[in-house]
């Protein structure tokens, strides 16, 4: 999923990683190690990628002037319009399951120029036919000031893509060893997908090195849970 | 913002608009941000990468946030260790900056904090010189075309020490 994001990111970009995003992270600066050693990378809490001096509220106010390119999302719940829930899973007054909230993600869908969503797993009780509660809209009326919003879908069994003309999520690529049907079954609502899907290219020897390496470490200060367990041996 | 309803602002600046604050029901008066397409920022100090340091005193963080572009000059480049141990003054990150320049007495003849003072003497004569085009024009080739570089502009205006 990592090697996926970081193909997404274009040199040159200004690139934020919010919190509890420890595989955009991985994936960010993979791609600042390779392809885009000029991204302007932001990563909240992150000692060595963290510019600001005030607070929140000066990432906020970075993110309302437009600066993002590329941001990164997850949901409790995401749907086939590309929708997400973060406040809760159930009846809103009286919830199965209370999320942890949007914090920022209703604003940030909006304003980053493109917004990756992601998901540690693929199954029907994140993949939703319709949300519960919408946290993050994945489409507005062109009354809407609204210059960005959803881009892709990266899960460990796929990428989806938005398509801005149908606002509809669609299947992009499998990930080698994965079925279409496998996806579908995973998926709470019907895919669309291209009658031949593409595999989602493996990650090279050198970005498996990599992040492996000198972008493990990095993601480490942040997160040492998650290097110390999410990553195969070197 | 609150206040300036009935004012002749009104008149005067037609993009600025008299609304009902939702909240209050109260008219209030709505002011486009200002968005330049250029500011330039005299830094007390800066690090190699474009962070800076700026006098707290001024607006400079805000104006480097509302930007499209930020060129930056500083007194002193120095090490980023140094920029977080700075007795006074705001950080402001190389996020905002475009390009830096390291120009030692970059802000005369206006004050630059704890380095020079204004100087009054230079701002007149400047004013005395605007006021026409060909007393400007006499301006620019005392101070700017006919000097070789920023060294010479600093001896000329009495900073010479600085450099």
């Amino acid at each position: 999923m990592a090697a996926v994001i970081a193909r997404e990111v274009r040199d040159g970009e200004t690139v934020a990683v919010g919190t509890l995003s420890p595989i955009p992270a991985a994936g960010v600066l993979l791609a600042r190690a390779r392809h885009a050693p000029r991204a302007t990378v932001i990563i909240i809490n992150h000692e060595d990628y963290w510019p600001f001096h005030n607070g929140s509220k000066e990432f906020y106010d970075f993110a309302q002037r437009g600066k993002f390119d590329l941001f990164f999302l997850s949901g409790g719940q995401i749907d086939q319009f590309g929708n997400l829930n973060l406040i809760a899973i159930g009846d809103h007054d009286h919830p199965a399951i209370r999320l942890p909230g949007g914090a920022g993600s209703a604003m940030l869908y909006y304003l980053a120029r493109r917004v990756i969503l992601f998901r540690g797993d693929h199954t029907r009780r994140t993949f939703v036919e319709r949300v519960d509660c919408v946290t993050s809209p994945g489409s507005s009326p062109p009354r809407v000031l609204r210059p960005g919003g959803p881009w892709k879908v990266v899960t460990p069994l796929a990428v989806l893509t938005f398509n801005h003309e149908t606002k509809r999520l669609e299947l992009e690529s499998v990930h080698p060893g994965v079925s279409r049907e496998q996806v579908q079954q995973a998926t709470g609502f019907p895919l669309i997908a291209p009658p031949q899907v593409p595999t989602t290219p493996p990650p090279t020897e050198e970005a498996l090195s990599l992040l492996r390496g000198p972008v493990r470490e990095a993601v480490a200060k942040l997160y040492p849970v998650f290097c110390r367990t999410a990553f195969l041996a070197a | 913002m609150p206040g300036h309803v009935g004012s002749d602002y009104e008149k005067l600046r037609p993009e600025f608009k008299v609304i009902a604050d939702p909240y209050s029901g109260k008219d209030v008066l709505l002011v486009p941000a200002i968005v330049p397409d250029v500011s330039l920022i005299h830094a007390l100090q800066a690090d190699a990468e474009g962070n800076l340091l700026v006098d707290e005193k001024e607006d400079d963080f805000l104006l480097a946030q509302a930007s499209r572009v930020v060129v930056a000059s500083t007194e002193e480049i120095v090490d980023p260790d140094a920029l977080r141990r700075a007795p006074y003054g705001v950080r402001l990150s190389a996020i905002y900056v475009t390009a830096l320049v390291h120009i030692w007495g970059g802000a005369h003849p206006t004050a630059c904090r704890g380095r020079y003072g204004i100087d009054a003497a230079h701002l007149e004569e400047y004013l005395r010189l605007a006021r026409s085009d060909t007393a400007f024009r006499d301006y620019l080739q005392r101070y700017v075309f006919d000097l070789k570089d920023h060294a010479a502009y600093l001896a000329e205006v009495g900073l010479g020490g600085l450099a």
